[in-house]
C-alpha cells in the first residue's frame, strides 16, 4: 500500500423521492489499499458505491480518479475507467452459463458472415477459463450457474468483477454474507493478490471481526453523511461502532432468564427425506431455543415442516401436548403458530400493501368475523402496534416495502402477535439489520420469552445463538448433533459439531 | 461449424422431437391419406406461416415478456400488402409497404415497454386490437381477393415439388437461430429476460434491446402475414386472428416458458411444426378448428406436467445425491 490516492470522490449529494439518501459525502482510496465502508443499513453505503459504478447518477459532487476529474454515466463507463463491482444480491442469469454470465454486455465479438459482428465464442470460453484459473475455481465455464453452489456463484461474481482489463478499483459489497469460513479464507488471499497488485478494493462489510482481518483504514457513513476516516489497526471496534450508529451499545444481548413453564412444542423423530432426520427437540413456554448450523443443515426446513409448508415422511409434532399434524400454515396458525421467515421481503410481508394490511393478514377471521374489512379498525390495531413495538414509521398507511429491514420485521412481529402465537419460529431474525434495530429485536424477543411465549429461533449468527438463547441445538446434516444449554455453550463447541467435527477439542 | 452446432442444439432440444414423432406415427396409422408427399408439403406450408410468427414471439417470451399484437398485425400487413398490390404497386414495394405499416406497431410496443415502461401486457393487448381495427377500417370488412402468379409464388409456389413459403421460413429461422445463439443481440435477449436489474448492471441498454425485439416481433409477424395472404390468395382483415394463440403454444411446445431467459427459437420451430401437423392431421380424422383449441390447450398443459414431473424427478436425484 502506498499513499498515493487514486480515488477521490467529493461533496457526492444524491436525493431519492423522499429521502436525502447522500449528503455532501467525500472519500478518497489509496493504490493497492482496502478501504472499509461500514454504516448502518440506509447509512448510504450502497448508493455511494451504485454512484461509483455507474448504476445511479449523482446530483451533485465530483469525482477524480488517478487526478483526473471523471464523469461517470453508465455502467460502461465505470468499466472503461476500470471500476469493478460485486453487488450485494447475486447479479447472476442462472440459465446462462458461467462464461456468459462473466462477459455479459462486454462479450467479445468477431466479423461473421456477411460482416455481422458476432460473439467469439472460441475467444469467450477460453478467456473465462484462464480467469477462474488465476481467481483459483476449479470449474468449467460452460456449467450453468444455477448448478453452482452458493459460494462457487459468489467466486463467478468475483471473477467477473475481475474480468475489466484494466482494473484498478474493485468494489466488493457484503460479500462474505453467503460464505462459510473457509471460502472467506480463500476470499481473502484473492484480495491480498489483488492488493499487492496495485488494485484498491473498497470493501463494504457489518462484520467487525473482518474488518481487523483485512481492512486498511474505515470510512463511516451514517445517515447519508461522512462521519470520519480512521485506520483500521488503531481504531478499537466498540469506537467503529459508536461512530456507526452514533450512540454507545454497551449490551447488545439482554436476557432475563427465567423458570420456563411447560412444553409448549415438542417434536418426536420428526424425519424428510434428503432433508432432516429424526429430529428430537422440545421448546417450553419462556424459552428462547437456538438452532445453529450451516447454511443446509436443514434447520429451515425442520421448521418449514412444523409449520406445515413443507410435508414430511415421519415423526410428530406436539403443541402443549397434543398431537398436531400441519397439513398447510393456515392449519399452524390456528394452533397458535407464527413464523418469521428468513426471507421478510417474500415470505414474511406482502411488500406491495400498507402496513396496517400486513399487521392483520393472519388475523382476518378474528379481527373482522362478519368478513367485512374495516379501514379504521385496521388503522387503530396497527397504531397500536407501531407505538408498542417502536416501528419507525410515518403511520400506519405507508407500503411495507418502504421500510427498512428493522422495520420490516417489526411488521411481520406484530403480524403474529396479533394473531396471538404462542409459539413463534424466528428464521434469521436480524439478518441484514442494523445494530441499533437489532438490540431492539432481541430486546422485544427477551420481553415475548418473559411473557410466556415459546421461541424457536434459527441463527446463523454465533453470538446471537449464545446471547440470547435459553438452550441451543446444533444440526449437521439434517440431524440434531449436539445440545447446550446457555451456561455450557462455547463459541469453539458449537462451530466444532457445527462443522461435523464432533466434540473434537 | 454451424452445422455440428445445430446437431448439439438438437440434442440438447427437450423431449419434444418425439412428441412430433409420436404424433406424425399416430396420424400416419389412422388417417389413410396423412403420410403422402402431397400432405406432408401441406402440412409444411401451413407451418411456414406460423413458424415465421411464432419466431417473434418466442423472442418476446424470452424477454420475459409477451407479444399479443402479432396475431392482428399479420392481418394489417396482408391487407395493406393486398391493396397495394391491386393498385398496381410492384411486388418489393409492396412488401416493403406492408411491413413499414407492420412495423409502426413494433415501434409503439418497443417504445412504450423499453423506453416508457409500460406494462408489455397493457400495451401489445391494445395494440393487438388497434391493429385489428385497422384492418378492419381500411378493408371495410371484406376481404381482398385474387392476386397475379408471382405474388402467389411466395407462399403457394413450389421448387422441385418443394413449397417455396418452407424454404422462405426456414431461411428466415436459421437466420434468427444464428442471431439469438451468436450475436450480442441475442445474448442480451437471454439477459433481458433472465433479470432485467443484472442486465443493466451489467451495462447492457435494456430499453433499446426491448425496443428492438419487439420491432423484430412485428417485422416477423408482418411477413407472416404476406406469406399468409399469398398462400390462401387473398387478403382478410381477419386471417391473423388466432395466430397469437398458435404462437404461443408454439414457443411453450417448444420449451421456452414464459418466465424468459431460457429455451429457444429451435424449439419453437418444433412446436410449430407440431401444432401445423396436429390440426391437419385432426381435419383430417374430421375434427373441427374450434374442437381443435381444446386439443392445443390439453397438449400445452401435458407438456407443462411433464416438465414439472421432469423436474421433480431431477432435484430428487440431485437430493439423493446429495444425501450419499
Amino acid at each position: 500500500m502506498s499513499d498515493q490516492i487514486i480515488l477521490q470522490l467529493k461533496g457526492i449529494s444524491k436525493q431519492f423521492p423522499g429521502v436525502k439518501a447522500l449528503d455532501n459525502v467525500s472519500l478518497d482510496v489509496r493504490k493497492g489499499e482496502v478501504h472499509v465502508l461500514l454504516g448502518e443499513n440506509g447509512a448510504g453505503k450502497s448508493t455511494l458505491m451504485k454512484i461509483l459504478s455507474g448504476v445511479y447518477k449523482k446530483d451533485s459532487g465530483k469525482i477524480f480518479l488517478d487526478g483526473k476529474e471523471v464523469e461517470i454515466n453508465s455502467v460502461n463507463d465505470a468499466e472503461n475507467l476500470g471500476i469493478g463491482i460485486i453487488h450485494q444480491e447475486f447479479n447472476l442469469l442462472p440459465h446462462r452459463d458461467i462464461a456468459q454470465n462473466i462477459f455479459l454486455g462486454k462479450e467479445p465479438t468477431k466479423r461473421g458472415p456477411l460482416g455481422v459482428k458476432v460473439l467469439d465464442k472460441a475467444t469467450m470460453y477460453s478467456k473465462c477459463n484462464e480467469l477462474l484459473k488465476t481467481v483459483g475455481i476449479d470449474l468449467d465455464s460452460r456449467i450453468l450457474v444455477k448448478d453452482l453452489g452458493i459460494a462457487q456463484k459468489q467466486m463467478v461474481e468475483i471473477a467477473k468483477a475481475l474480468s475489466l482489463a484494466n482494473l484498478k478499483i474493485l468494489i466488493m459489497d457484503e460479500p462474505t454474507a453467503t460464505l462459510t469460513k473457509g471460502e472467506i479464507d480463500k476470499l481473502f488471499s484473492i484480495i491480498r493478490k489483488y492488493k499487492s497488485m496495485g488494485i484498491s478494493i473498497i470493501y463494504i462489510s457489518h462484520r467487525m471481526e473482518e474488518i481487523q482481518v483485512i481492512g486498511d483504514r474505515v470510512t463511516v457513513l451514517r445517515d447519508g453523511k461522512y462521519i470520519g476516516t480512521v485506520p483500521v489497526k488503531e481504531t478499537p471496534p466498540s469506537e467503529l461502532i459508536r461512530m456507526m450508529v452514533g450512540r454507545e451499545i454497551t449490551n447488545l444481548y439482554k436476557r432475563d432468564y427465567n423458570e420456563p413453564g411447560p412444553e409448549a412444542l415438542k417434536v418426536c423423530n420428526l424425519s424428510s427425506r434428503g432433508k432432516f432426520k429424526d429430529v428430537n427437540f422440545s421448546v417450553r413456554r419462556g424459552e428462547i431455543v437456538g438452532f445453529y448450523g450451516l447454511v443446509g443443515a436443514g434447520r429451515t426446513e425442520v421448521a418449514k415442516a412444523i409449520f406445515g409448508e413443507d410435508k414430511y415422511d415421519a415423526g410428530e409434532i406436539l403443541i402443549n401436548g397434543k398431537k398436531v399434524k400441519h397439513h398447510m400454515p393456515s392449519q399452524a396458525v390456528q394452533n397458535k403458530m407464527g413464523l418469521l421467515p428468513e426471507d421478510r421481503r417474500d415470505e414474511g410481508l406482502i411488500t406491495k400493501m400498507l402496513l396496517k394490511q400486513n399487521v392483520v393478514q393472519a388475523s382476518l377471521r378474528k379481527v373482522f368475523p362478519k368478513g367485512i374489512l374495516n379501514n379504521k379498525v385496521e388503522s387503530q390495531i396497527a397504531t397500536k402496534y407501531i407505538a408498542k413495538l417502536n416501528i419507525a414509521t410515518p403511520d400506519e398507511n405507508v407500503v411495507v416495502a418502504s421500510l427498512s429491514g428493522g422495520n420490516q420485521q417489526k411488521v411481520v412481529l406484530a403480524k403474529w402477535l396479533l394473531t396471538d402465537s404462542e409459539v413463534l419460529i424466528f428464521d434469521e431474525p436480524t439478518r441484514g439489520i442494523d445494530v441499533g434495530a437489532k438490540a431492539e429485536i432481541y430486546e422485544l424477543m427477551n420481553d415475548l420469552a418473559k411473557s410466556g411465549k415459546a421461541i424457536m429461533m434459527i441463527s446463523s449468527d454465533l453470538p446471537e445463538v449464545i446471547g440470547l438463547s435459553d438452550r441451543i441445538y446444533v444440526m449437521y446434516q439434517g440431524k440434531i448433533v449436539a445440545e447446550f444449554n446457555h451456561e455450557n455453550a462455547s463459541q469453539e463447541r458449537i462451530v466444532n459439531f457445527a462443522i461435523g467435527r464432533g466434540d473434537t477439542l | 461449424m454451424t452445422y455440428a452446432k445445430i446437431i448439439k442444439q438438437l440434442k440438447k432440444l427437450p423431449g419434444i422431437i418425439y412428441g412430433l414423432v409420436i404424433i406424425i406415427a399416430f396420424f400416419g396409422v389412422t388417417a389413410d391419406y396423412f403420410l403422402t408427399f402431397m400432405n406432408m408439403m401441406n402440412i409444411l406450408k401451413q407451418a411456414s406461416v406460423l413458424i415465421v410468427v411464432s419466431l417473434g414471439m418466442t423472442l418476446a417470451i424470452l424477454l420475459g415478456k409477451i407479444d399479443m399484437s402479432v396475431g392482428s398485425t399479420m392481418s394489417l400487413v396482408g391487407v395493406v400488402t393486398g391493396i397495394c398490390l391491386h393498385k398496381g404497386i410492384s411486388i418489393p414495394l409492396a412488401i416493403c409497404i406492408g411491413m413499414a405499416v407492420g412495423s409502426i406497431i413494433g415501434f409503439i410496443n418497443g417504445y412504450l415497454i423499453g423506453y416508457r415502461k409500460f406494462d408489455y401486457w397493457i400495451v401489445t393487448f391494445s395494440n393487438m386490437g388497434i391493429a385489428q381495427s385497422l384492418a378492419l377500417v381500411i378493408t371495410n370488412g371484406a376481404t381482398i381477393p385474387g392476386f397475379d402468379s408471382s405474388f402467389r409464388f411466395l407462399g403457394d409456389g413450389q421448387i422441385y415439388g418443394v413449397p417455396v413459403g418452407i424454404l422462405i421460413a426456414m431461411a428466415i429461422a436459421l437466420a434468427i437461430i444464428y442471431l439469438s445463439y451468436n450475436t450480442k443481440f441475442g445474448s442480451n435477449i437471454y439477459a433481458v429476460g433472465g433479470n432485467e436489474q443484472v442486465a443493466r448492471y451489467s451495462g447492457i441498454d435494456t430499453s433499446k434491446v426491448i425496443f428492438k425485439t419487439y420491432i423484430l416481433s412485428s417485422l416477423l409477424a408482418g411477413f407472416a402475414g404476406i406469406l399468409l395472404v399469398s398462400k390462401v390468395n387473398s387478403a382478410n382483415p381477419i386471417a391473423g386472428s388466432g395466430y397469437e394463440f398458435d404462437a404461443i403454444a408454439a414457443t411453450l411446445i417448444g420449451g421456452t416458458p414464459f418466465d424468459g431467459g431460457r429455451g429457444g427459437v429451435l424449439g419453437t420451430i418444433i412446436g410449430a411444426c407440431i401444432i401445423a401437423t396436429l390440426r391437419n392431421g385432426l381435419n383430417m380424422l374430421g375434427l373441427t378448428p374450434p374442437i381443435q383449441f381444446t386439443l392445443v390447450g390439453f397438449i400445452i398443459i401435458l407438456i407443462i406436467i411433464f416438465d414439472v414431473l421432469n423436474e421433480k424427478y431431477k432435484a430428487k436425484k440431485g437430493g439423493a445425491a446429495n444425501e450419499a
